[in-house]
């Protein structure tokens, strides 16, 4: 997208008359630029944006492994709607966002804040709390997965302790989501930490101070100053978070194989047992469609609740 | 401006050329006639040195015989292994010769990408275990030649036993419902499971139907047998075991392992679809002293889980006879025999006995007359993921037995039908 974006805009320019500096003509300057960015926008084109076509044209008929298919319009789609499994997938997506984007926002708000007050050793610790978001899933995965142990896990020793217990964290529908969601929340929220962070660091300390001078609290100089010029960076954030969520797999693939009874069963998960356990490749497509609009529409709402006239 | 061209262009040349160069010269290196046969090979032979020494051999000595054929390996990695051969199927750009077990192969004949070898079996046929072939055949035709056989079976942690008091290690459902109270009474569980849909139900439900005389699939393979009589006994069984806490309540996300699982932990007394792998963990585990290698259990008869893994020929391959060849070579007993020493598989070949060293693993030797390959079905493992779900409801006391195998057997018998 950044590079139609900057193509895009490129060509807008031209007919202004920039202040140039070298010897070229605005038009030659663009040129240039494509040059550029033409290995970049290639490879988007060939692995990004091509797939994304033949996954819409696989999604119209019933391929399978043999490479024989025929062409069947929206029979994917018709079946897509009927199908209970698919309806439970959307489901545990959306009670996981719902658990998991507040949760990781959260924290990673909170941690962003925090650092901004560190003045000691500020890289140490933005490094420290970074560090989850660099190990591998499938690792925090396991260990989580032993952390959450029925039988001599962890937090069931805690909780053991105060006489509570045990519980069956992930073998127990009413609490497998919200036991992965906390997972998926420490691997990944050092990523928007960093994010709200420069944007923490990016609101103009002039505005603070001078509401402290008129005697605004430390709750309303957040609420009115800080959180409004935070809006650009906690969209983002929202988004990127919220896109990630649906793309949920691997934590559960890893922790509960998608159970108890499809409890933890998510749209991906659905999408990879067409695809690769079933080889149901154009239905698999379909899901994949399916996922994108779903994502999509999303985006555009959290756009006009949270990142209008950004 | 010309020179930014050139200061472009030049370096894209010279990167274009030297392609195009290499590409030419890549060419040119295999122009002779030799018809190549290209195999995908996974890693059978745990080790990897003693696999790179096998497979060498292999092809040295295949080779040497057959002067007109360039055998090339490929090493693959178990993961994803479906996910990379139904993408290269799909593109014809498969293996010519590539490693098959029975839960893999239906899928891939249904689709045609495979060639049926009888003709390459049919001499040796009466030399092999009974379930090794068949194990291997789809519609009544061999898809894959049998170069290795794994057997699975009971273990026994004799420690728990002993402080259970419990002399005779229990070989029957019947043995093991009268064992679990005296085990749970000592603070240890009985029997080993794992009921995550990840793990495939021939390491879990599977053979427990199989004992109590059921079938996961009527004969014609059209639709489902296992919400018969012997399919609710078989989960009245275990779903007794799990409320009275004689299997680890850990079991719904457990994997079918040793490590960091209850067998490892040494907080369960017994597993009955263990490898020779899992044994010779359990050993090193337990202490060698403390395991005991006992046969398949026993319910209304006495069944094992145990599968042939075999060759299997593209058949989009362009050389289909060469690569028949290569099977042929590899199902005689000096390839077989040294396979088996290298995996610590046994031979499917009864006139070729095995050679493993290791003492634990020849104690599954007993056991590999018990061993049945699975009921080979093209939705095999939709229905496996069905059924998984429906078990889940069973242990967490959201359906009972019958009505959870009624419910998978509906949608199963819509999976088949369509």
């Amino acid at each position: 997208m950044t590079e139609v974006g900057v193509g895009r805009s490129s060509r807008a320019r031209t007919p202004r008359p920039a202040p140039l500096r070298g010897r070229h003509g605005p038009r030659r300057r663009a040129w240039v630029g494509l040059v550029f960015v033409a290995p970049m926008l290639l490879l988007f084109l060939a692995f990004r944006f091509l797939p994304v076509v033949g996954a819409l044209w696989l999604s119209l008929t019933d391929y399978r492994l043999s490479g024989r298919w025929k062409f069947i319009a929206f029979d994917n789609y018709t079946r897509l709607v009927t199908d209970s499994v698919f309806h439970q997938s959307l489901l545990v997506t959306l009670t996981y966002t719902l658990i998991f984007v507040p949760l990781t926002v959260l924290i990673s708000l909170g941690t962003a804040m925090l650092l901004h007050q560190v003045v000691w050793r500020r890289g140490f610790f933005r490094g420290v709390f970074f560090l989850p978001y660099v190990t591998s899933i499938v690792l925090a995965a396991v260990i989580w997965r032993w952390i959450y142990d029925v039988e001599d896990g962890l937090l069931n020793a805690v909780l053991g302790l105060a006489g509570i217990g045990p519980v069956d964290f992930l073998g127990d529908s009413g609490s497998v989501l919200a036991s992965i969601a906390v997972t998926s929340a420490w691997k990944g929220f050092g990523y928007s930490m960093l994010i709200l962070l420069a944007g923490l660091q990016a609101v103009p300390a002039s505005y603070l101070e001078a509401a402290q001078i008129d005697g605004a609290s430390a709750w309303q100089r957040f609420r009115y100053i800080t959180l409004p010029q935070l809006r650009p960076v906690l969209f983002f954030v929202l988004v990127i978070e919220t896109i990630g969520s649906f793309q949920v797999f691997d934590a559960m693939y890893v922790m509960t194989g998608g159970g108890p009874v499809r409890s933890s069963y998510s749209l991906v998960y659905f999408l990879y047992d067409s695809g690769f356990k079933y080889f149901d490749f154009g239905y698999a497509s379909a899901i994949g469609i399916a996922l994108f609009l779903i994502v999509l529409v999303i985006s555009l709402i959290q756009r006009r609740l949270v990142g209008r006239d950004d | 401006m010309k020179s930014t061209v050139r200061r472009v262009a030049a370096p894209l040349t010279a990167l274009v050329l030297t392609a195009a160069l290499a590409a030419c010269g890549d060419s040119g290196g295999s122009g002779s006639e030799k018809q190549a046969v290209t195999l995908w090979m996974y890693p059978v032979i745990a080790d990897q040195a003693a696999s790179t020494a096998y497979w060498e051999k292999v092809e040295k000595d295949f080779e040497a015989a057959n002067t007109d054929v360039d055998l090339k390996l490929e090493m693959q990695p178990w993961d994803k292994r479906d996910e990379k051969l139904a993408t290269a199927f799909a593109g014809r750009k498969g293996p010519d010769v590539v490693l098959q077990i029975p839960d893999q192969l239906p899928q891939y004949v249904k689709n045609g990408s495979l060639e049926p070898i009888d003709d390459v079996v049919e001499a040796d046929k009466a030399k092999f275990l009974p379930n090794s072939i068949p194990g291997l055949t789809v519609d009544g035709k061999v898809y894959a030649a049998p170069i290795y056989q794994t057997v699975t079976t009971t273990i026994y942690n004799k420690t728990v036993l002993t402080k259970a008091g419990i002399a005779k290690p229990p070989a029957t459902w019947d043995e093991i419902k009268a064992a679990a109270p005296k085990i749970k009474a000592a603070g240890f569980s009985t029997l080993d499971y794992s009921a995550s849909p990840e793990t495939t139900l021939n390491l879990n439900f599977y053979p427990l139907l199989w004992q109590a005389g059921g079938k996961v699939f009527a004969d014609d393979g059209k639709t489902v047998a296992f919400n018969q009589p012997p399919g609710v006994e078989a989960l009245t069984f275990l779903k007794t075991l799990f409320d009275e806490g004689a299997i680890p309540k850990s079991a719904l996300t457990n994997a079918n392992a040793i490590d960091n699982q209850p067998l490892g932990k040494g907080t369960v007394a017994m597993a009955f679809t263990a490898t020779p792998a899992n044994a010779a963990t359990a050993a090193k585990t337990w202490g060698a002293g403390n395991l005991e290698v006992g046969t398949p259990l026993t319910g209304a008869k006495q069944v094992g889980y145990g599968i042939p893994g075999g060759l299997a020929v593209n058949a989009a391959s362009e050389n289909v006879g060469a690569a028949k060849k290569f099977v042929s070579f590899m199902i005689q007993p000096a390839q077989m025999q040294a396979l088996s020493k290298a995996t610590g598989y046994f031979t499917p070949r009864t006139d070729a006995t095995a050679e493993i060293a290791d003492p634990t693993a020849q104690k599954f030797a007993d056991s590999l007359q018990y061993a049945f390959p699975g009921e080979p079905n093209t939705a095999a493992r939709q229905v496996m993921s069905l059924l998984a779900v429906e078990i889940q409801a069973v242990l967490t006391g959201k359906k009972a037995p019958q009505q959870a195998l009624d419910d998978a057997a509906k949608q199963a018998n819509a999976l088949l039908g369509r």
